[in-house]
């Protein structure tokens, strides 16, 4: 095989026995798993165990302290510009001071594309996340929540990117906000053919997501266990939920988080 | 043993700085022949007779006593009609331009008008004080006490508290990492209004000395009141902050936790 | 509300009118004291004290912007920096700046030097200390987001760093213009340089009391107008600042 094939084979993201600590805090411990190109991922596992370490680490925005990470089979060091990263927060990761349009287009803007041409493209994903109707010159701070939300969301579209990591995306809208920012997400992933790497806390919100789940547990944090989804590409947020293997999912990811909690050491809060 | 060497780079890190600064003018100044830059060694020294031990109580008494009482009244005066007009937003629209016209006084400008008025003493420098550190108190306090948050208010309300109850126990503490702000300007403005005031008539305090110094070019004299208005600055400052750390032990501890990275 | 503003301002000349039936020796009229300032807005002397005065703020608070901005944000960029300054910086911006008038008449005279030096040795600590603050304060997931955008250094600079402080230095620069003025007054009044506080100080000696109150308003006009600059440059400039949201 030549070397671009193996590029292609190997799979978009992967962490190898990765581990981190800030000083004498170990946070992450052993932490292997892939994700698939054109796979839709979801880590899970409660508040403060380490779900953003662990983000920031796969995005190279932070070297683990241990092991290492791989784009595409290449090691990573520093964001590689086909990933793009949805904030845990809006309300600190979109410029107050600018507007809607700027926000999403200002990417593309610093990646040399003319002013209309960013233009052009950021309102193209303003309309793909449902936004076509809101006023581009608008702050982000004039929008609701789940707008907002939906803003942030369409910055990391326009950027063009083949994978896309979300850190808890809709921790902090309401539930049927969030049960519609979940079905746009995984239209996109559909229709675009993104790859998607998305933390939660909430069990069913990754069982709904994904295609598999990597749940985590204990302190220091390791994966408790992989779990392939096989619900299909079909989800529908009330037929979805109402099936036995749905159930029963959600009965094991809560099992595997609450059991090592309980029966590890105690895991420090937040 | 791992804390004691983290104090002693951070206070290494914090002093390499002044200690430079001190031993560059110690040695630069040392043979100086200006008349206008004297060594540093006598500087210390005329220092030393004027501003420490005895002389130093009888020195700054007046001045100090014109900072205290000024400023004093200022925050006690800033506090009360800062609270009035926060609360009632007619009022204070009613009373906004007025108010603006005569902040904008600048504070020593009035000197001469409170001589004409009350004449030179004691009591002419301490309006004269309170009349232009008032300001950023009042400004602060109404600001504060406006933007208290609403929710607060209606939990006070409807734990049927009264409202002298209410502005003690809820609107004042919340506007007091504002009003404290306030206090800090005053505070500074405070000081140059009280030397500029005492530079007239009187006999005895910081600012009559610093001028008749200049005026009888007692240059080392002079060097050494600036020190003295230095440290008096910054020993003021320090128990400023005092106050505030003891006052708004809750507020410092909040913002930190506010401000601790969130991930 | 216009009428009820109205209203207290004439209270408070009403006020001041009866004050100067009580005591007509030191306090003129109102009447008498606008008298006087229209009688001055024909001479050359108000507008050369207001020319001098206006000039000096100027030269004060843009000296103050030009460096201290700058090196506050640059000290504020770097924890050594911020760590080896604090104590300097905390004693000498608590040396109170008319400390330096005598120096600065030894050297100069009662000259615009002399009051520049008292003024920019007063200006300028607001505006670094709250630069520095500024700098510490920028928003660390923002800095996440230029990274994982690979916005260039100069983008960063120009759409995320400098519009992240621009409020924090925007506090710092209101209370620099009012105390600039208070000082340049100051350094007039107290030092004896050309421009209204030394008009003010002249009309006293001379007993002229309708003078000195008319000097005494166009003082006031001063301060009215630098508190109207830098209430414009907020409005420009944070329009999208909480402080300054309107109805969200
Ligand atoms: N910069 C840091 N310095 C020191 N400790 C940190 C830092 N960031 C996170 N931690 C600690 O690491 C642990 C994991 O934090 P992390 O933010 O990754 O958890 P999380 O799973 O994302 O939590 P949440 O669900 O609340 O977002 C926490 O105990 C936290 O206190
Ligand atoms: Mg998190």
């Amino acid at each position: 095989m030549t070397q671009v094939d193996q590029r292609i084979a190997a799979p978009a993201l992967e962490a190898a026995a990765l581990g981190h600590h800030y000083g004498e805090h170990h946070v992450l411990k052993d932490i292997s798993f892939e994700v698939g190109t054109g796979e839709f991922v979801c880590i899970v596992g409660p508040s403060g165990v380490g779900k953003t370490t662990l983000l920031r680490c796969l995005s190279g925005l932070q070297d683990p302290s241990v092991g290492s990470v791989r784009f595409r089979g290449a090691q990573v060091a520093g964001p590689p510009r086909e990933l793009a990263l949805v904030f845990q927060d809006y309300s600190r990761s979109l410029l107050p001071w600018a507007s809607v349009l700027d926000n999403v287009s200002l990417p593309l803007r610093a990646g040399g594309m003319r002013k209309r041409a960013a233009g052009e493209a950021a309102r193209a994903a303003l309309g793909e996340v449902g936004l076509g109707g809101a006023d581009p010159s608008a702050y982000p701070w004039q929008l609701s929540g789940g707008m907002q939300q939906r803003v942030a969301i369409a910055r990391a579209l326009a950027y063009q990117p083949s994978i896309v990591l979300m850190d808890e995306p809709f921790a902090s809208v309401d539930a049927q906000t969030r049960a519609d920012l979940e079905d746009l997400v995984r239209r996109l992933q559909v229709d675009l053919g993104l790859t998607v790497l998305l933390v939660t806390h909430d069990i069913d919100e990754a069982v709904y997501l994904a295609d598999r789940i990597v749940a985590l547990a204990g302190s220091p944090a390791g994966v408790a266990e992989v779990v392939t989804v096989g619900l299909g590409p079909e989800r529908d947020q009330l037929d979805t939920k109402l099936l036995p293997r749905f159930a029963e999912l959600r009965a094991h990811v809560y099992r595997l988080i609450r059991g090592a909690r309980t029966s590890g050491p105690v895991t420090t809060e937040e | 043993m791992r804390t004691a060497r983290r104090w002693l780079y951070s206070s290494a890190i914090e002093l390499w700085l002044p200690v430079l600064l001190l031993a560059a003018w110690w040695f630069a100044s040392q043979d100086s022949l200006s008349p206008y830059f004297p060594s540093l060694r006598y500087i210390l020294d005329s220092f030393r007779q004027d501003w420490l031990g005895a002389n130093a109580i009888r020195n700054l008494r007046p001045s100090l006593t014109v900072l205290a009482a000024g400023f004093g009244l200022a925050v006690v005066a800033g506090v009360a009609v800062g609270a009035v007009l926060g609360l009632s937003r007619r009022t204070e629209r009613a009373t906004r331009p007025l108010l603006e016209l005569v902040r904008a006084v600048p504070g020593v400008a009035l000197l001469p008008v409170f001589i004409a008025l009350i004449g030179i003493g004691t009591d002419m420098k301490i309006l004269l004080v309170a009349s232009g550190a008032v300001w950023p108190v009042l400004l602060n306090t109404t600001d504060g006490v406006r933007s208290t948050e609403p929710l607060l208010i209606d939990m006070a309300v409807s734990y049927g508290m009264g409202r002298w109850r209410r502005l003690r126990s809820i609107i004042l503490p919340a506007a007091a990492p504002q009003i404290f702000a306030g206090a800090r300007t005053a505070l500074a403005i405070s000081v140059i209004i009280m030397v500029v005031s005492e530079t007239v008539g009187s006999q005895g305090g910081i600012g009559y000395f610093l001028l008749a110094a200049q005026r009888s070019f007692q240059i080392t004299d002079m060097w050494g009141t600036i020190i003295a208005l230095g440290v008096l600055g910054y020993l003021l400052n320090v128990l400023f902050r005092l106050t505030e750390a003891i006052v708004l032990r809750w507020h410092r501890l909040y913002q930190a936790r506010l401000s601790a990275p969130r991930r | 509300m216009v009428l009820a503003q109205l209203g207290v301002i004439a209270l408070a000349v009403g006020l001041w009118w009866y004050l100067s039936g009580v005591a007509p020796g030191s306090v003129p009229s109102p009447v008498r004291t606008f008298a006087e300032l229209g009688a001055l807005v024909g001479t050359g002397a108000l507008w050369t004290a207001v020319a001098q005065t206006s000039a000096a703020w100027l030269i004060g608070i843009a000296v103050c912007t030009l460096v201290g901005i700058p090196a506050g944000l640059l000290i504020g960029a770097s924890r050594i920096a911020t760590d080896s300054t604090r104590l300097t910086i905390d004693f000498v911006r608590n040396i109170p700046p008319v400390a330096l008038v005598p120096l600065g008449l030894l050297l100069w005279g009662p000259t615009r030097n002399m009051v520049l030096l008292l003024v920019i040795s007063g200006t300028i600590w607001p505006i670094v200390i709250q630069s520095i603050y500024a700098s510490r304060q920028a928003e660390p997931q923002l800095r996440d987001v230029a990274r994982v955008f690979h916005l260039g250094r100069r983008w960063w600079l120009t759409h995320i760093f400098l519009p992240g402080v621009t409020p924090f230095v925007m506090t710092g620069l209101r209370v620099a213009a009012t105390i600039c003025l208070l000082l340049t007054i100051t350094g007039e009044l107290f030092g004896g340089a050309p421009g209204v506080g030394t008009q003010i100080q002249n009309a006293q000696i001379g007993n002229d009391n309708p003078q000195m109150y008319a000097y005494v308003v166009v003082a006031a006009l001063l301060g009215l107008l630098v508190n109207s600059l830098i209430w414009i440059a907020q409005r420009r400039l944070l329009r999208w600042h909480p402080s300054f949201r309107k109805g969200s």
